[in-house]
C-alpha cells in the first residue's frame, strides 16, 4: 500500500514538472516574435502597406499593446485549439501540422526501432566481452559517427545509392506503405547510423558497469541460465540510462529530420518549417516550434518515467 | 639531451590513459588551424575564378575546382576560420553566462525563485537546440550574426543547469565554509573558490558542446540560414555543391570532411580527457 501510494506521488511530481516545462515552452514559442528587431508586421508587409492590413496581422501574430494581454488573447486562441493561419497561403497552422507530422513521426520511430534493434546487441556484447582491441574499434567508430553531421552522411548516402547505384530516390515520396519505404529507407539509414553509436554508447557503459556488480556474480554462481541471466541481470540493470537518453535522441531527431527531409525532399514537418523560415511565415513558425517543444516534453517525460519504472534507483 | 628528457616525458605523457586520444586530438586540430592561417594567406582567394568549372581534382588543384572556378582547396581551408570562430564564439558567451547564472542559483535560498528560473531553464532546455535556432532566425534573419545571438540567448541554460547542480555540491564543501569563516567577502568566495570549481565542470562540456555547435552552424548554413553563398563556409558549401553531386562529387566530399576533421579531433580531446579523469 505505501509502496503503491509513493510510487503514484512520484510519477505525478514529475508529471507536474512536465506541465509546468510545457508552460515555459508555450511561453517561449509566444514570446520568441518579440526578438525582432523593429516591428515585425509592417517589415513583412514592407514598405506602403496600409495601416488597417498592419494593424490586422499585428492582432494576428500578437504582438503591439500590452504584453500580458496579448499572451491571455494567445492563450485562449490556443485552447480552442487555434494556432493562426499562415501567411503564405492562408491554411490553418493546425491543418498544416497535421498534415505533415505524421510522416516525420514515422520517420523518427522507424529509425528508433532500427537503432534499438542494432544498438542492444552491439551494446551488450561489446560490454559483457569488454575485450580491448573491440572496445577501441567500437569506440573510435561511434567517435566519428557521433562527430559527423548528419547531412554530410547522407550526401555520402546520396553519391553512393543514389548517383552511381540508381538504388534510393532523391526526390518524391508515395504515402501507400510498401512504397513509402522505397524513399524513406536512405534517411532511415542515416537516422539510424547516428542513433546507433549514441544508444549503443551508453548501454556499452553501463552494461560495464553492472558487469562489476555482486548480483551479476551471484547470478552466474547460481548458474542462472541463458535468455534469462541476459535480460534480468545484465539487460534490465542496464537499460534506464539508455531510456532517458532515447527519449532526448528521439527529441534531437526531430531537429536532424528537419535537415532530412530538405535534403530527401521528403513532406514532413521539418520541411515545412525550413520554408516558413524562409518565406517569414511568423505564426507556421511559432505553431511548428510549439509542437515540437510539446513533444519533446512529452518524450521526456515518458522516458524518466520508463526509466523509473525499469529501475526505481532512478530519480526523477 | 634535453630534448631527448622531454620526448621521454613526453612518451610518459601519451602512455597514460587517454593520452593517445587527447594528443592525436590536438595534432588535428592544430593542423586545421595551421592550414586555416597559411591557405588564405599564402593560397588563391577564395573567390577568385583560377580555372575551368569542375575541373577534377589534380596536383595543382588538390581539393578540385567548382562550377564556377573557384579553389575549392582555399575555400575549405578559408572556412576554417567562419566555421570554428563562430562556433567558438557560439560556446564561450553561453559558457560565461550560463556559468555565471549557475553559480548564482547554486548560492540562492528563494525557493520560488529558484523553481521558478528552474523551469524557465527546463523550457529553454527543452527545445533541441537546432530546432529552435531555426524558429529564431525566422525573426531575426539569417545570418551568421543571428546564429551567435542565438545561441547565446539560447544554449547558456545547459551550462546553467550543469553550474547549478556543481555549484550546490562545491558551496557544502569544507574549504568554502573555511574561507566563510575567516571573514572573506561573499564576492571573493565566489570569485577564488566557487568560479574555479564550477567551472571545470561546464568546460568539460563546453568541449563536447562545441562538436554540437559546430554541426549545428554547419546545418543552418547547410539549410541557407547562416553563412549565405557565395561565403566560403563548409556547409553553405555542401549545399551549394549538392545540385551537381552527379557530376562533381569533390564539391560535397572535401568541405563534408574538413568538417568531419573538425569534429572528429575534438571528440578524440573529449573523449582522451575522459579516460584520463577516470584513469582507464
Amino acid at each position: 500500500m505505501k509502496k503503491g501510494n509513493q510510487l503514484s506521488r512520484k510519477i505525478f511530481g514529475r508529471f507536474l514538472r512536465a506541465i509546468v516545462v510545457a508552460f515555459w515552452v508555450m511561453v517561449l514559442s509566444f514570446a520568441l516574435i518579440r526578438i525582432a528587431p523593429g516591428d515585425p508586421a509592417s517589415t513583412k508587409l514592407g514598405i506602403g502597406a496600409e495601416k488597417e492590413a498592419i494593424d490586422l496581422l499585428r492582432k494576428q501574430l500578437h504582438i503591439g499593446g500590452n504584453p500580458i494581454s496579448q499572451f491571455f488573447s494567445y492563450l485562449g486562441d490556443l485552447i480552442h485549439g487555434n494556432l493562426g493561419a499562415s501567411l503564405q497561403t492562408g491554411v490553418k497552422v493546425v491543418d498544416i501540422i497535421n498534415r505533415t507530422l505524421p510522416l516525420t513521426i514515422y520517420l523518427i520511430l522507424l529509425s528508433t526501432l532500427c537503432a534499438l534493434l542494432l544498438s542492444i546487441p552491439i551494446g551488450t556484447f561489446i560490454g559483457w566481452s569488454g575485450k580491448g582491441p573491440l572496445v577501441y574499434g567500437f569506440r573510435g567508430i561511434t567517435a566519428v559517427f557521433l562527430a559527423t553531421p548528419n547531412f554530410f552522411i547522407a550526401m555520402v548516402g546520396i553519391l553512393f545509392f543514389s548517383v552511381r547505384h540508381n538504388w534510393a530516390p532523391v526526390f518524391g515520396y508515395d504515402t501507400a506503405f510498401p512504397k513509402n519505404l522505397h524513399y524513406l529507407w536512405l534517411p532511415v539509414v542515416v537516422n539510424t547510423i547516428i542513433m546507433t553509436s549514441v544508444i549503443s554508447r551508453v548501454l556499452y557503459s553501463s552494461v560495464t558497469e553492472t558487469k562489476d556488480q555482486e548480483f551479476v556474480e551471484t547470478g552466474i554462481i547460481r548458474g542462472v541460465s541463458g535468455r534469462r541471466f541476459f535480460w534480468f541481470y545484465i539487460l534490465k540493470p542496464s537499460l534506464a540510462p539508455t531510456v532517458v537518453l532515447l527519449s532526448y535522441m528521439m527529441g534531437t531527431m526531430l531537429g536532424a529530420t528537419v535537415i532530412l527531409e530538405t535534403i530527401f525532399s521528403l513532406p514532413g514537418i521539418g520541411r515545412e518549417m525550413v520554408g516558413a523560415v524562409l518565406t517569414s511565415d511568423y505564426p507556421l513558425v511559432q505553431g511548428i516550434l510549439l509542437y515540437f517543444g510539446a513533444i519533446t516534453v512529452f518524450l521526456s517525460f515518458m522516458g524518466d518515467l520508463i526509466a523509473y519504472l525499469l529501475d526505481r534507483r532512478v530519480k526523477i | 639531451m634535453k630534448i631527448k628528457k622531454s620526448f621521454r616525458s613526453y612518451k610518459a605523457w601519451v602512455a597514460r590513459p587517454g593520452g593517445i586520444g587527447i594528443s592525436s586530438g590536438i595534432a588535428m586540430m592544430a593542423t586545421l588551424l595551421i592550414l586555416g592561417v597559411l591557405v588564405p594567406v599564402f593560397g588563391n582567394r577564395s573567390d577568385a575564378f583560377v580555372g575551368d568549372p569542375f575541373a577534377r581534382p589534380s596536383l595543382k588543384y588538390p581539393f578540385g575546382l567548382d562550377q564556377l572556378g573557384r579553389d575549392m582547396f582555399s575555400r575549405v581551408f578559408n572556412a576554417v576560420g567562419v566555421d570554428l570562430g563562430v562556433a567558438f564564439l557560439g560556446v564561450t558567451i553561453p559558457f560565461v553566462i550560463g556559468t555565471i547564472i549557475g553559480i548564482l542559483l547554486g548560492l540562492a535560498r528563494n525557493r520560488y525563485f529558484l523553481s521558478t528560473v528552474g523551469s524557465i531553464i527546463d523550457g529553454i532546455n527543452a527545445f533541441p537546440l537546432l530546432i529552435i535556432a531555426i524558429a529564431a532566425i525566422t525573426f531575426l534573419g539569417p545570418g551568421l550574426k543571428s546564429v551567435i545571438i542565438i545561441l547565446s540567448l539560447t544554449n547558456w541554460a545547459r551550462y546553467a543547469r550543469i553550474a547549478r547542480t556543481k555549484a550546490v555540491v562545491v558551496a557544502q564543501q569544507n574549504y568554502i565554509e573555511a574561507a566563510r569563516t575567516l571573514g572573506y567577502p561573499r564576492w571573493r568566495i565566489i570569485r577564488k573558490h566557487l568560479a574555479p570549481n564550477v567551472s571545470a565542470e561546464t568546460i568539460a562540456y563546453a568541449l563536447s558542446d562545441f562538436i554540437l555547435v559546430i554541426t549545428v552552424v554547419a546545418g543552418l548554413s547547410f539549410l541557407g540560414l547562416a553563412a549565405r553563398p557565395p561565403a566560403a563556409e563548409w556547409g553553405s558549401m555542401i549545399a551549394d555543391g549538392r545540385i551537381f553531386i552527379g557530376q562533381a562529387w569533390w564539391l560535397v566530399i572535401f568541405p563534408g570532411l574538413a568538417l568531419c576533421w573538425a569534429a572528429v579531433s575534438l571528440s578524440f580531446i573529449v573523449e582522451g580527457l575522459f579516460r584520463r579523469d577516470r584513469g582507464v
